[in-house]
């Protein structure tokens, strides 16, 4: 039992730690790297669960595969956002996007 | 041969290996063959004076060495040179060899990075656009010759090549991880990454003494390594007549580097824009095209 | 209990939540990326504790290609790549570690509270996992896995056109 709790608990200061980063950061770059590690927090406790709950459901390992898939496919979108904003306005931070048009 | 006997022959021989691929560089970059010259180039740059540079990024300084060298051992650990003789027989074996070789594209991104120069840090930016494109067909050839061993056991590999080696089952796949693993080792014509005449020496320019003799010989210990990966999934392994296994693989695995070499003296630099071109354009689709073709005649 | 696997977890675990604080606490950009890799790199050794095989090679991966290519952008768009100046760049600084510090210590509160049943003991073997996991991937989560392979490609195909220049002679 407490290996569960143990493994629940690190993806909880993960997810923490993900979210201040997220939040509080300008930069889309770093605010990407939030999302990473609350998605990386995520797939720990599904593997968690997976291992010590049950083994036998191959379905939640399909679930931490599509995970994975979702990370690198908002790392590649969130990349070309700032591609493409880098050169209308020259920078990516965040609090000059404040307007809808140019 | 009582399994001490056996490793420590193992381990001779790799030893022996290197030395052997380092001749056949000196070989391939001057066209004399000179039996001594590893010996005093390693001595040389034993004990020469380690010159650091002005503001390097320390740790990325003391970590990129110890990382490259640190990756080439675990591949070294999981490949199967005889049927008994893994030290590792990991369950995810073919894969693992992917993953360690994106660690060798880290720890150049690194080494480029913590010199704090314009040419290494260039060189090093080359390095990550040319070994992320050429580690794509990697990983898709890989995966067809696990399609027909239905294992990703590296001994199940081996044995799955008894009644047809997969040279000759999956041609398009051999090709392209032979030239994938030229690329990935930034060997000529790929080596544009460290090449003298480029970028002032690329990646490896401000760095001198221990570090230097380090990347340079995890560099010769890299390229057997990946010629011992070829024989393993593609050259049948450690089958063959009269001699003990481990000898076939050896020799199989001397034989492709010094094909790596030979092709490296005879073809001249690949222009940067040209290499991805290759790779993206007509390798992957050619690496699709493999794993269709065996799943064809997997099922017929 | 103290077993083996409850100490390497916790080690793993440390290193984790110590790279990814580390990620928002250095001022040099590469260094930032790179403690992310190192910070993904022990989730996936937490994966391999927890005999996840497959999935822990799978993560340790493809991370270092990821981590990789966002250091090369990190170095394209910030402002100080380097690092050698002292920039603080947060905002709203005290919401965000509330939010953050209560995220957590609600999940951890779940966490401790909850009434989980029977913890199982019986994992299959490496080789039977990823020959179980084809299986189910080709049978029963087929849509699934049909979808994400459109999505990537939907993916692929969007991130290529915004990043496209458009080269207008009305907007000059």
């Amino acid at each position: 039992m407490e290996l569960l709790i143990t493994a629940l608990i690190i993806a909880a200061v993960l997810f923490g730690i993900g979210l201040y980063g997220a939040l509080s950061q300008t930069n889309l770059v770093m605010i990407m790297m939030g999302i990473e590690l609350m998605l990386g927090a995520a797939m720990v406790n599904l593997v968690a669960f997976w291992r010590y709950l049950h083994p036998e459901a191959f379905s939640i390992q399909m679930f931490v595969l599509v995970a994975m898939t979702v990370m690198a496919l908002e790392g590649a979108v969130g990349f070309a956002i700032a591609t493409q904003r880098f050169r209308t306005s020259g920078s990516v931070e965040m609090e000059e996007s404040a307007e809808l048009k140019g | 041969m009582t399994p001490f006997l056996n490793s420590f022959m193992i381990s001779l021989l790799f030893v022996g290996g290197v030395y052997v691929v380092a001749v056949l560089e000196r070989w391939s970059m001057t066209g004399n063959v000179n039996w001594g010259g590893p010996a005093r180039s390693f001595l040389l740059l034993f004990v020469q004076e380690e010159i650091k540079t002005r503001k390097h990024d320390k740790v990325f300084f003391e970590t990129a060495p110890i990382l490259f060298i640190g990756v080439i051992l675990l591949t070294i650990s999981i490949l199967p040179f005889s049927r008994g003789s893994v030290i590792v027989n990991l369950g995810t074996g073919a894969l693992f060899i992917n993953a360690a070789l994106v660690y060798v594209m880290v720890s150049l991104l690194m080494a480029g990075w913590a010199v704090n120069g314009v040419y290494a840090m260039v060189g090093g930016w080359r390095a990550l656009a040319q070994l992320i494109a050429y580690s794509m067909p990697v990983v898709m050839a890989l995966t067809a010759t696990v399609m027909r061993a239905e294992s990703m056991f590296l001994i199940d590999i081996v044995e799955s090549q008894q009644s047809l080696w997969n040279v000759l089952y999956q041609p398009v796949g051999f090709i392209l991880f032979y030239i994938s693993a030229l690329a990935i080792t930034f060997l000529p014509p790929f080596d544009l990454p460290v090449a003298e005449g480029e970028l002032a020496g690329g990646v490896w320019a401000d760095l001198t003494g221990a570090r230097k003799l380090l990347f340079r010989l995890g560099r010769l210990a890299l390229v057997l390594t990946l010629s011992v990966a070829v024989v393993v999934l593609y050259l049948g392994g450690w089958m063959g007549p009269w001699l003990p296994d481990f000898v076939w693989t050896f020799l199989k695995s001397l034989l492709v580097a010094a094909s790596f070499f030979t092709i490296g003296r005879f073809m001249p630099r690949i222009r940067h824009d040209h290499l991805l071109e290759y790779n993206w354009k007509y390798g992957v689709p050619l690496a699709l095209f493999n794993i269709f073709q065996v799943g064809v005649v997997l099922l017929l | 209990m103290i077993s083996i696997q409850l100490i390497l977890l916790i080690i793993f675990g440390l290193a984790a939540i110590w790279f990814g604080w580390r990620v928002f606490m250095t001022s040099s950009m590469v260094r930032s990326a790179l403690s992310l890799l190192a910070s993904m790199v022990a989730i996936g050794a937490l994966f391999l504790v927890m005999e996840a095989e497959f999935l822990g090679v799978l993560q340790i991966m493809m991370m270092g290609t990821e981590m990789s290519i966002m250091a090369i952008f990190m170095m394209m768009y910030m402002m100080d790549p380097g690092g050698l100046g002292n920039m603080d760049m947060t905002h709203q600084k005290n919401v965000s570690i509330a939010a953050g510090v209560a995220v957590t210590v609600l999940v951890t509160g779940a966490a401790i509270f909850a009434d989980w049943g029977t913890i199982a003991t019986q994992v299959p073997s490496p080789h039977e996992q990823i020959r179980l996991l084809g299986m189910e991937i080709l049978k029963r989560s087929m849509m699934i896995f049909e979808t994400a392979g459109v999505t990537i490609l939907t993916g692929m195909i969007a991130s290529i056109a915004v990043a496209l220049s458009i080269k207008n002679n009305a907007k000059k």
